[in-house]
């Protein structure tokens, strides 16, 4: 085994990797050693294909499909140089505050993280697309919602010179999406930290872990030869997402018990719904993500998006097969799209955990709440869909696979739980919360409110794994703001650990 | 190798061509194509997966014998959309899961080929704000 040493490794390049590997790269200039140790390829810029298949292959854990337990829901993270910022629609909005009251985690302040928010949404370009760049699917969303007396937002995303592929879940083909890749990760290079792609981390022990660098047969080579490698550290950051940070820290052996790890996993699991108009409409061209409607998330527990996902994607969520099924998919061009997210409570039985080998197993339950909300949701989006102008639409929970727009005054009856069975309807989830979660109490929670591992001072978390709740919005930007606190205290405690 | 055995290869596309008509159409070139995409989604997950995955097919294919007094593949269209229906509302989750499963490869094969798009009337752009806004 190879024999190399850091004073700091980050494990993952994702919002959280990329962000703590940046700001610690001016420690480089005082002979600081940092390296990113990253699972997924530096793809070549004409590996971004746009092409469903290849690109979930090349981008996500399990092509995109990562099964919980018990098959009930499908979880997409990426695996790449910028992690799950390759892969998201850059939308970015900053933890409201009675969020954050609600994770009730002492020693995190709203205004302090608000700062730190307001920092990347500068760093990484975040605005508000013109209007005249908002496409149909979007518009239409935006207009029933008004008309419904919903409330309804512009989403600010990260992007800069977009060309409208509308490709951003399978990687901007056009550089125009502003993640970890483009940003922090390039920041941090040139000044020095190493990223090493293709690096598989096996487990932690003491102040060292033994990784795996294997080369794909995609993408930019790993700086490192292939091998195993042994790497000596003063400090360890973990950021591998809240799948792979639980499920690393669980295969490794750590110098504490940590009763709480791997608990309080959330989801905001969501479905994707679909309206037909008798038109075509502009929907696959142009940014997919420009709105939201936070109206229902405190009275009924869910949020609305505009989304437009891709053929197989579309597919696979359209509940039922045959003729039917064939109808709606044969009209893309005319598709509407929603997606609505559940916010799902922390619990400690949904969880992250390993098998015999080491890889992480998600348990998840669905508690009654989050499928009320998710069959409530879907007569939400139906009305939307309709005061839209859509002909039809098509609900999981639907009694047939068709509801006409002739019967839009009967949705209470057509759209139930009855025929919401899990296992049948396609679930999903992009947004993967908890499982290192921060707090004070060492049976409750995993890191201080500085993402430091309870009682392991060389030990940290900057990832979506810290969050205690859901975020009961798009993560990223806390996912930011946390690992720019998480970095702060890496470089204030540096000094205090022992050489490699 | 694609990993499954040639008759649960055939019996796949047979139940594939139930949940995508046009699946059961496909030229010579789509259905090597179709084989390859589920071949490969297959190959990577873990060969226990696999395993549940070639048995569900197996269970499948004679679950139909108690209720149709034959395989499912020898059943007629109408039978086995009504097997494939009870299958997507089965009483036990597992068996829902795995029906799950299974359609999701069927449409994963078929439209994860960039071929069939246009039928789809989905025709992506890297520069849909050229097409959108010219």
């Amino acid at each position: 085994m190879v024999e190399r040493s850091f004073d700091v490794v980050i494990v993952g390049s994702g919002a959280g990797g990329g962000t703590v590997a940046k700001e610690l790269a001016p420690l480089c200039r005082e002979g600081v050693r940092i390296a990113v140790l990253e699972w997924g390829p530096k793809l070549k810029e004409e590996e971004f294909t746009g092409r469903e298949a290849e690109m979930a292959e090349k981008l996500y854990f399990d092509n995109g499909g990562f099964l919980t337990r018990d098959r009930a829901m499908t979880l997409a993270f990426a695996c790449a140089y910028g992690g799950s910022t390759v892969v998201y629609t850059g939308t970015s909005l900053p933890l409201p505050e009675e969020v954050l009251s609600r994770w009730g985690v002492p020693g995190l302040e709203h205004a302090d993280l608000q700062r730190r928010s307001e920092k990347y949404l500068t760093e990484n370009n975040v605005h508000l697309l013109d209007e005249d760049r908002i496409n149909d699917n979007n518009r239409l969303f935006l207009e029933a919602c008004r008309k419904l007396g919903y409330r309804v937002e512009q989403f600010p995303v990260n992007v800069k010179g977009c060309r409208g592929s509308g490709l951003c879940n399978l990687g901007c083909p056009n550089a125009a999406k502003q993640g970890t890749h483009r940003v922090q990760l390039p920041a941090a290079e040139a000044a020095g930290v190493e990223v090493i792609t293709n690096c598989k981390v096996e487990r932690i022990g003491g102040r060292e872990c033994v990784v795996t660098v294997t080369n794909p047969p995609f993408g930019e080579p790993s700086l490192w030869p292939q091998g195993r490698y042994r790497i000596r550290t003063r400090a360890i950051v973990v950021a591998a997402g809240a799948v792979n940070s639980p499920a690393l820290l669980l295969r490794s052996r750590l110098p504490v018990r940590l009763p709480a790890l791997g608990r309080y996993f959330t989801a905001h699991p969501a479905l994707i719904l679909v309206g037909e108009h008798d038109r075509p409409i502009t929907n696959f061209y142009g940014h997919p993500k420009s709105y939201y409607c936070d109206h229902f998330v405190e009275s009924a527990k869910f949020l609305l998006e505009t989304c437009m996902y891709f053929p197989f994607t579309t597919a696979k969520n359209l509940i039922g097969f045959g003729a039917e099924h064939a109808e709606m998919m044969a009209r893309m061009d005319r598709m509407q799209m929603i997606l609505v997210l559940a916010v799902d409570p922390a619990l400690a039985e949904n969880r992250v955990t390993v098998d015999s080998a080491g890889e992480p197993v998600v348990y998840y339950r669905f508690t009654d709440e989050v499928l009320d909300a998710l069959v409530e949701s879907q007569r939400v989006a139906a009305r939307i869909f309709f005061a839209a102008g859509c002909r039809r639409v098509h609900a999981p929970a639907g009694t047939g696979f068709f509801i006409g727009a002739d019967e839009a005054h009967r949705l209470e009856e057509l759209i139930n739980r009855e025929a919401f069975k899990l296992g049948k309807v396609s679930i999903s989830s992009a947004h993967l919360m908890g499982g290192c979660r921060m707090g004070t109490d060492p049976a409750t929670s995993v890191t201080d409110a500085w993402g430091q591992v309870h009682g392991v001072p060389w030990l940290f978390v900057a990832d979506a794994s810290l969050f205690p709740m859901c975020s009961e919005i798009n993560p990223y930007i806390t996912i930011m703001a946390l690992a720019d606190r998480v970095a702060e205290r890496v470089r204030m405690r540096l000094p205090e650990l022992p050489a490699a | 190798m694609p990993p499954l055995s040639q008759r649960k290869w055939a019996f796949l596309m047979c139940v594939a061509g139930c949940i995508v008509p046009a699946a059961a159409v496909l030229d010579a070139e789509g259905r090597s194509r179709f084989i390859a995409i589920v071949g490969k989604a297959l190959s990577d997950r873990p060969r226990s997966i696999q395993r549940q995955f070639g048995l569900f097919l197996g269970l499948m294919r004679w679950l139909a014998l108690p209720r149709f007094g034959a395989p499912f593949d020898r059943l007629s269209p109408a039978n086995q959309d009504v097997m494939l229906r009870w299958l997507l509302d089965a009483p036990l989750a597992k068996l829902r899961g795995g029906f799950w499963g299974l359609r999701a490869l069927a449409f994963m094969g078929y439209s994860g080929q960039t071929e069939v798009w246009p039928s789809l009337r989905y025709t992506p752009s890297f520069n849909g704000n050229e097409l959108l806004y010219g």
